[in-house]
């Protein structure tokens, strides 16, 4: 459902009827044919785990399945296509815009065995991975030769290859390198036909549609993705990581628009405001300043010779704006520190709120000024608490809104708010959703960047490959007949 | 009256001031492959091109969308042409927005153009095909045209982040946007870089762009094998080096720069030629340090190149691409040893003669075939290219060759068994082959 809207039943019939207990007991008869019983999930005990995501909504599945094979994967398409059941493919369930959940319920595939490295070639620099991988194993299997694959999810822990691809996620790492799009050179899919079919491959320049780059972030609405080949790189000679601290929120958003504009493209800024630092220290005693309004977290990275002259710029450019202080890690473990202070950010602030909720715009960096004190305004205006901490280097924004569910009314706010902040994205020429994708959650605001012929014309794809919807439906696109639903409310 | 005659009556009524040519004469300078429109147009503006894309589309009648007409040659032969548009008028740019590195830019412009202004505020679009005078930026990313340094930078599709597409029936559809990190919707941008022109027409693009270098020089090493030019050439990519490009020229392109540019290249065995860009204390660095790779390759001979002369070659690189009759191959790395020996052995046992200019670092080869009148004997040795091309996990594309030889051979090789996917899109996003049939893969 949208951000901005109340549950309510559509007016439209939904696309696929809730299986019932008949259908479900056939299609778990044929599926534990095929998988063998225990790679068959299906008492609601067992069922529960996979309803959730990292976003606000839920939704059971009816069966979910692990398959070890892309044959498999194939099998069980076919099986869903002849009984009219979705299907939901699901990573590691980190996604924060409910791409993954399976609002008709359904078959939801889990990709926990299908999680390894099937090729390194090191000297055409690609690897070829499955979709279950988690997206740091492939880093800690490449590091010990001097490699590594760039894109890094906060979530890189525990989120798969195979969800970075249905979302094209990005990570504080992708400033200069790019997201994981630009990483991916072909992938295994399988139809919602079942059949298995080779996109792009190990080299460049495939003759005919770029395929790939159209599924990567199609939030599993085209088809499943089996395989992975992406290219990896080498390990910078060099790392230098900084903290800035600011007084100001303005001093520290314009130090973000000099550095882009003087053509400085280091490979990391992240912005982490108070509220932010506070809970961050709280938690991991990274010796982040709590009084400060803001701190920069800076990384460049390359050879020596470069990386010195990107620093003596960095810090340049900090003090020019009025920087408090600038902190240069010493060594690997107090840049690791920083490092976790913002990547744990999201789990610190569980210390001080219940919930929270975050959104992703994006904004020209040359509006971040704006934006940031617009965010502040609107959450003023709903009396909800925010907190900031993001990829300021591309201008994508990460507010957290916290709020506590058990407060009559709060979740709606919390939507409201979240709908005003990508409105104002939108009104500056941004854009609604820079990495986490649109899935369930911001459908309806697709409409605040696209016209009527532009969402028509993307739907045209999901019209050739996925007509049906038997892929996870229900996503992606504003709902018919939920504008009708507003009104009457 | 049929519909073709209405037609441009028809359009000039909706645009007065749109030009409509329908003189033969004149129309002989807008042919595809010899193939001779009924009318060529030129509208003013974008509103203008996509009433002409909505008129041709209700008539049932086809056209062929050109820019400044460089990469005309690519493709097959077309089938039904009724029509050419022309977008060269469309040449604006709409918005330079220097502190934030990124640009709004109608599609009609050259490239040159385009760079000639980003170059006041210290910027350019990170793009370096050949024939940048004459070449738009539609025509560019509809063919997905690159440069040598694409090793750094990537293609197209690394710097799009928004597109403005007349449809098939003539409405204007946005995709992407104006920021940098964009996943809202599907990335259509992605699927219109490259299509030729056969699911819409690109009529403005947002780019991310990029700071002028510091400073940029270019190695030039020798080499009288090429097992030691590419063993140098990977172990350049796994080092911490970051070279721009990496350019590798056989001894036949060495001596026809020589004899056409002037330019002295030795004109046996490869030449090397690597660009770095950034402070001068780096491009030293990684100077002496590429020299040292090289020579532990048994490279023979190594020189370097800045300023004026270093522009001037890598234009003349640049524009070797382009010969006659080009195939451009695509094979790993690894394989690339291999593949430039395959290359000697067909055109031995073809009586032809190759001359390559390759994009080293990605496994890229523009391979230049002649003479250009053997077609049989051509026609045989470009199938077998081909074929070792895919056993090396690559792929063969004839960049440019004479109607003759594109009537018996395919350009684009036979498609692959994904071609049902790339069909359905065509369908869904063209159904009444408005777009004109038969120069893509597979005849879309």
């Amino acid at each position: 459902m949208s951000i901005a809207e109340l549950p309510s039943t559509p007016a439209t019939p939904p696309l696929f009827e809730r299986v019932s207990a008949a259908k479900k007991a056939e299609v778990v008869r044929e599926l534990s044919t095929l998988l063998g019983a225990r790679y068959v999930l299906q008492t609601p005990y067992d069922l529960m785990l996979y309803e959730y995501d990292a976003s606000i909504d839920r939704s059971t599945p009816d069966i979910v399945v692990l398959p070890a094979s892309t044959e498999e994967v194939a099998a069980i398409v076919k099986i869903a296509s002849r009984y009219n059941v979705p299907v939901v493919p699901r990573g590691a369930g980190t996604g924060l815009s409910g791409g993954a959940i399976p609002i008709y319920g359904g078959i939801m595939i889990v990709f926990a065995r299908m999680n390894r490295i099937l090729e390194i070639d090191y000297s055409n620099l690609r690897a070829v991975v499955q979709p279950g991988l988690v997206n740091l194993h492939l880093s800690n299997a490449l590091n010990p030769q001097g490699f590594y694959y760039v894109p890094d999810p906060s979530s890189q822990r525990s989120c798969t290859i195979g969800g970075n691809v249905g979302e094209n996620a990005g990570g504080p790492h992708t400033l200069i390198y790019g997201v994981t799009t630009n990483h991916v050179l072909g992938v295994e899919i399988v139809t919602p036909e079942g059949d298995i079919v080779q996109i792009g491959g190990w080299t460049y320049d495939t003759p005919g549609y770029d395929l790939t780059g159209l599924l990567i972030g199609s939030e599993g609405t085209l088809c499943i993705v089996t395989k992975i080949i992406v290219r990896i790189v080498h390990l910078a000679e060099a790392v230098k990581t900084m903290v800035a601290v600011f007084d100001t929120m303005d001093d520290a958003s314009n130090t973000v628009s000099e550095i882009i504009a003087t053509g400085v493209i280091p490979a990391a800024i992240e912005m982490m405001d108070q509220m932010i630092l506070q809970a961050v220290e709280a938690d991991t005693h990274a010796g982040y300043p709590m009084d400060a309004a803001a701190v920069l977290l800076m990384e460049t990275e390359g050879l020596h010779e470069v990386v010195a002259e990107q620093t003596d710029k960095i810090v340049n450019i900090c003090n020019k704006h009025q920087a408090r202080a600038v902190r240069i890690a010493a060594n690997e473990t107090e840049r690791q520190l920083f490092w976790s202070g913002r990547k744990n950010a999201f789990g610190a602030v569980g210390r001080i709120s219940p919930e929270f909720y975050v959104q992703d715009g994006v904004v020209p960096r040359t509006r971040l000024p704006y934006v940031l004190r617009r965010i502040s305004e609107i959450c003023d205006g709903y009396g909800l608490r925010v907190g900031n901490v993001f990829h300021a280097g591309d201008g994508n924004l990460h507010p957290l809104i916290l709020f506590d569910s058990q407060i009559p009314g709060e979740v709606e706010r919390v939507r409201k708010a979240g709908h005003d902040i990508l409105a104002v994205c939108a009104e500056v020429g941004g854009t609604i959703t820079g990495e986490h994708g649109v899935g369930l959650e911001k459908q309806e605001e697709m409409a605040l960047i696209f016209s009527e012929v532009d969402l028509r014309v993307m739907q045209q794809v999901r019209e050739a490959w996925n007509p049906h919807q038997l892929f996870n439906p229900g996503k992606l696109f504003p709902m018919p007949g939920r504008c009708a639903d507003m009104k009457q409310l | 009256m049929t519909e073709i005659e209405s037609f441009a009556t028809t359009l000039q009524q909706y645009s007065p001031a749109i030009r409509i040519i329908s003189d033969p004469d004149e129309l002989r300078n807008y042919t595809v492959d010899g193939v001779l429109p009924r009318f060529a147009i030129i509208p003013e503006t974008v509103e203008q091109l996509s009433q002409a894309v909505s008129l041709v589309n209700q008539k049932g009648l086809t056209l062929i969308t050109r820019g400044g007409g460089s990469r005309l040659n690519l493709g097959g032969i077309p089938e039904r042409f009724d029509v050419l548009l022309e977008t060269t008028k469309l040449t604006r740019l709409l918005e330079h927005e220097a502190p934030d590195l990124t640009c709004h830019v109608e599609a009609g412009i050259t490239l040159t153009e385009l760079q000639a202004k980003l170059a006041t505020k210290g910027q350019w679009l990170a793009l370096d095909p050949p024939d940048a005078q004459q070449a738009t930026i539609g025509g560019i990313l509809s063919s997905n045209a690159s440069g040598p340094k694409r090793l750094r930078y990537g293609t197209a599709r690394d710097m799009v982040i928004g597109l403005r597409v007349v449809q098939a029936s003539g409405e204007i559809a946005r995709s992407g946007g104006s920021v940098v990190k964009n996943v809202a919707g599907y990335d259509l941008n992605k699927l219109y870089i490259g299509s030729l022109g056969t699911l819409g027409i690109i009529v403005e693009a947002n780019f991310k762009l990029q700071p002028f270098p510091t400073n940029e020089r270019t190695l030039i090493l020798t080499f009288s094998n090429a097992e030691d030019a590419m063993g140098t050439v990977i172990a350049l990519l796994s080092s911490l080096l970051t070279p721009t490009a990496i350019e590798l020229i056989d001894s036949n392109a060495a001596s026809d720069m020589t004899d056409f540019f002037g330019l002295t290249l030795p004109t046996n065995g490869y030449t090397l030629a690597v660009n770095f860009e950034g402070s001068t204390s780096s491009i030293d660095r990684q100077i002496d340090e590429t020299r040292n790779l090289a020579r532990k390759n048994d490279a023979l001979l190594s020189d370097d190149l800045f300023g004026k002369a270093q522009d001037e070659f890598w234009n003349i690189v640049r524009e070797h691409t382009q010969g006659t009759i080009t195939c451009k191959a695509v094979v790993l790395v690894s394989k690339m040893a291999n593949y430039l020996e395959t290359i000697k052995q067909i055109c031995l046992k073809h009586e032809i003669e190759a001359a390559i200019v390759a994009h080293a670092g990605n496994g890229i080869l523009y391979i230049e075939l002649r003479p250009v009148d053997a077609t049989f004997r051509l026609v045989e040795a470009i199938r077998e290219l081909r074929l070792h091309a895919q056993e090396a996990r690559g792929s063969m594309v004839i960049e440019r060759c004479p109607f003759d030889l594109k009537r018996r051979i395919s350009v684009w090789g036979e498609p692959d068994q994904n071609f049902f996917l790339m069909q359905r899109i065509k369908h869904q996003f063209d159904s009444k082959g408005t777009f004109v049939k038969g120069r893509f893969v597979g005849g879309l």
